[in-house]
């Protein structure tokens, strides 16, 4: 066999190899539940497999289900940017004036310490259903954004911000040479973690406070008709969604390099 | 002239002037000499007007005026040798970047990264940068450590024909035998014409 076929053989076994293995776990631990209660509702506490990959299969060809997914994904993308956006707005803020780091700290550490079960009730309160979802995907990937800005910035080499000083640079030139790209793997870190905690929260807004369209509101539903295939099923569409979503950012974030400019 | 009078200066607890007068000519070549820890580093960033004394006085220089070149290379990991002759060079100096790279003998390594340069190559792309910016005067500390004493030679000599005055720190003998003067910093001042 050919070195490069045998290597193309034995990356694709690397990749298959772990899902197939906690596949087969599933199947097990499915068998094993429906041998304990010996038939009487098994699908309601460990569906096998084959009946999420059903319930799924169901899902797939309908307009509704895409416009669920759609109407999710733009929540949890509107919340995820917003919350990446005020983020940043902040850790520039507050590392630029003392006075404003210290009056708006202990603020996103409460907002990072909050359940996210008393924000959810509370902007419900505040604002409509179709909103919510939105505004705690946001709340939760601030701080996230925040604090790994802030660390980052903080880090920043005094010798180059020196030379920066010493070499006449404008605040312009400091932050596109020696800031921002600093702060490229402390941005990127921040935005994967970000993207998981906003599809968590996004989606647990959503099942409680039933907006419509939306995949927290079908996982709501799964729950009141103990459709638990289903609930499977949708929870496979959102890791799906959240690991496109996280690997589409990774691309694009790749691409910078930082420092910016031609020669 | 440089005059420094009665400067005082210390890093905490730790002294480093004390009661230091100096004079230096703002002409050609001054190389400052001594042993490390003597304060050359110290009075470069005094010139530069990195650091104020705790007393005394400095004049005939501006603070900020000069340009110096930092002991460390503190290059830019993510910009590449032309990038940093030009991230200093004024909007309508920017064709000037080949001029710099020839003096320090980078020519040839236009688009590379400093990882990928070797310790004395690192050294000249810094100098390179230090000397695009220009300044009343060059401060250097260490210009050419590492660097071969050939090069040295053939560096310095384009060095000394830009004709701005240059105060620069070194161990070297290659550099001291070109110097217009050579101030030893732990004795009694020695001058050399």
């Amino acid at each position: 066999m050919e070195p490069t076929k045998a290597n193309a053989k034995k990356s694709i076994l690397a990749y298959l190899l772990p899902p197939a293995l906690w596949l087969g776990a599933w199947q097990l631990g499915a068998f094993w539940v429906e041998r304990a209660v010996e038939g009487r509702g098994n699908e309601l506490l460990l569906p096998y497999p084959a009946s999420v990959l059903a319930a799924l299969m169901e899902l797939l060809p309908s307009g509704a289900f895409w416009a669920t997914v759609g109407a999710t994904l733009l929540r949890v993308a509107v919340g995820l940017a917003a919350g990446i956006f005020l983020g940043t707005l902040l850790a520039g803020v507050t590392c630029s004036w003392v006075w404003l780091h210290r009056l708006l700290s202990p603020a996103i550490r409460i907002v990072r310490a909050t359940p996210v079960a008393s924000f959810i009730l509370l902007v419900l309160l505040w604002t409509g259903r179709n909103t919510v979802p939105a505004v705690i995907s946001a709340l939760m990937v601030l701080p996230v954004v925040w604090e790994n800005l802030v660390r980052g910035i903080q880090a920043a080499d005094p010798q180059l911000l020196e030379l920066a000083q010493a070499y006449r640079f404008s605040r312009w030139k400091t932050l596109r040479l020696i800031y921002l790209p600093s702060l490229r793997p402390y941005f990127l870190s921040a935005v994967i973690t970000s993207t998981g905690l906003a599809w968590k929260s996004g989606v647990a807004a959503e099942a409680i406070c039933w907006p419509r369209p939306g995949i927290g509101t079908q996982i709501y539903n799964t729950k009141l008709y103990l459709e638990i295939p289903s609930l499977f099923a949708w929870t496979a569409v959102v890791v799906a969604l959240s690991l496109v979503l996280e690997r589409l950012l990774r691309l694009a974030l790749g691409r910078w390099k930082g420092g910016g400019g031609d020669d | 002239m440089i005059e420094l009078s009665h400067l005082e200066f210390s890093y905490g607890d730790r002294r480093v002037l004390s009661d230091f007068s100096l004079t230096l000519p703002v002409q050609g070549i001054t190389a400052l000499q001594g042993p490390s820890g003597c304060g050359k580093t110290t009075l470069l960033r005094l010139l530069a007007g990195l650091e104020r004394p705790q007393s005394g006085t400095i004049s005939g220089i501006v603070p900020g005026t000069g340009a110096i070149l930092f002991q460390e290379n503190r290059l830019l990991p993510w910009r590449t040798v032309k990038q940093h002759i030009t991230d200093v060079l004024p909007r309508e100096r920017q064709d000037e970047a080949a001029r710099w790279l020839e003096l320090v003998e980078l020519e040839d390594e236009v688009h590379t990264l400093p990882a990928s340069l070797s310790g004395g190559m690192g050294r000249r792309l810094a100098l390179g940068r230090c000397l695009a910016l220009g300044g009343s005067v060059y401060l250097l500390d260490e210009p050419f450590a590492g660097v071969d004493p050939e090069r040295t030679r053939r560096i310095l000599t384009r060095i000394r024909g830009l004709g701005t005055p240059v105060v620069l720190t070194s161990h070297q003998a290659s550099v001291l035998e070109l110097a217009d003067r050579v101030i030893s910093l732990d004795g009694p001042p020695l001058h050399r014409l």
